[in-house]
């Protein structure tokens, strides 16, 4: 690992609020950053972690070498190891009219070119086994009124484990409501499905008209992903 | 006991594919895993090859773990598998269930008693984990009244920055801060043990 230079006091202070849990997203980067250029940083953890474990219990007084040696013969192994990536559902974007009857004379019209590509699905196939699993999905429902955006409701499934590939449909709300899932994104890449692309496209021009009519062969029952708020 | 929630940060991170966010949640974890498995088994060298299977598998099931129970508790289910599967896993080989016999025949030639340390301890590395102790207690009782408060009440009670701030009624801020400055006062007194030895790289 590289050595890098002394910790200041700034990173010194984020590595502490991190051990607590207590540090923001940008923080954590940092403090990421720092672990892996700074044998200071590192070394520092060890001792914040070491305090906190000695403080609960002396009998996990530990020599550093030790616990240096455990880490070094673990990192090695890890190497080995494919990344394991759990992609985290996107948040929850804003309803967006699909259909002409919409777009006239809405203000929300502009934005319906976006909807389209944040179209997105990971088909089973793409899957490598166990070592991506699908966060959730979002899925919106707009009221029949178009440019009416405040009557969406959201519902996202749960977090599902690794190895099937699971789309959780988890609200078609009211009638004649269009259902836009929201992109899923595995370590920030976007998975696309074409034959769903040309299904949407195909299905946009229908205004009122559910999508997903009936249930297709890429969704499966909200009943086995209970809807979490 | 740390708050599930203290790990939350960096284990979204090892979701997201940061391995090194997954090696400080080893740091944290190595010293506690190792002593249950040391509880669990009475062969003291297997202890870090157990452990090290334990991370590993942690490591890869880390899609799985959902936060419905603290990290701890789920690594530590990880840590018993592990240790009952290699027990058995010797225990049916008949090939290692020989060599161990004629290990310790060996044993009874050396020196080792019936005192064996736990841990495969040296007297060297006991007394340096005494001394660690012991530089921690004074280090302790020398902070301030605040400072003594504030990572007391974070690292024995378990309180957020929230709560203890309400607790001594101080900004979070200050919170964070004092417990930092404790943790510092701490660890210098740490330095010269903990770097002691050449070739300790982190």
């Amino acid at each position: 690992m590289p050595n890098g230079s002394e910790i200041n006091a700034s990173m010194a202070e984020q590595l502490s609020a991190l051990a607590d849990g207590e540090l923001e997203d940008t923080g954590v980067s940092a403090v990421l950053g720092a672990w892996r250029t700074s044998e200071s940083a590192r070394s520092r953890w060890h001792s914040y972690q070491l305090i906190g474990d000695v403080l609960r219990s002396e009998d996990l007084a530990s020599s550093a070498g030790k616990d240096a040696s455990f880490l070094a013969a673990l990192r090695t192994r890890l190497a080995g190891e494919p990344v394991v990536l759990a992609p985290e559902p996107l948040v929850p974007q804003p309803v967006e009219p699909m259909w002409p009857a919409a777009a006239n004379g809405s203000a929300a019209g502009g934005r319906t070119a976006a909807a389209g590509r944040r179209w997105s699905w990971i088909a089973p196939s793409a899957v490598a086994a166990g070592f991506v699993a699908v966060a959730g999905m979002l899925m919106v429902t707009q009221a029949p009124t178009p440019g009416v955006d405040s009557g969406a409701t959201l519902a996202s499934s749960r977090p599902s484990t690794a190895g099937a590939v699971v789309a959780g449909v988890s609200a078609l709300g009211a009638s004649g409501s269009f259902v836009e899932p929201t992109a899923l994104v595995a370590n920030g890449q976007l998975i696309r499905d074409a034959r769903l692309d040309r299904y949407l496209a195909a299905h946009k021009q229908f205004a009122g008209v559910s999508v997903l009519g009936t249930p297709s062969a890429f969704v499966r029952s909200a009943a086995t992903d209970a809807p979490k708020n | 006991m740390n708050a599930p929630d203290a790990d939350a940060p960096l284990i979204e991170r090892v979701k997201r594919g940061d391995v090194k966010a997954f090696e400080m949640l080893v740091v944290k974890y190595q010293r506690r895993i190792e002593r249950l498995i040391g509880r669990m088994v009475r062969d003291v060298d297997l202890v870090p090859d157990i452990a090290q299977e334990t991370f590993i598998r942690a490591y890869r099931a880390i899609p799985q773990f959902r936060g419905e129970s603290a990290f701890y508790t789920w690594l530590y289910r990880i840590a018993v598998n592990t240790a009952k599967k290699t027990l058995g896993e010797l225990k049916r080989d008949p090939l290692i269930t020989e060599s161990a016999r004629a290990i310790r025949d060996d044993d009874d030639e050396t020196s080792r008693t019936e005192n064996e340390l736990s841990d495969g301890e040296t007297p060297e590395s006991l007394l340096a984990s005494k001394q660690v102790a012991e530089a921690v207690n004074s280090a302790i009782e020398a902070l301030s009244d605040e400072l003594r408060q504030a990572i007391t009440l974070r690292e024995i009670e378990g309180l957020s920055y929230e709560e203890i701030a309400e607790s001594m009624n101080c900004p979070i801020g200050t919170v964070r801060s004092r417990i930092f400055r404790a943790r510092e006062a701490i660890a210098l007194r740490l330095r010269p043990l903990l770097d002691a030895r050449q070739g300790l790289r982190w």
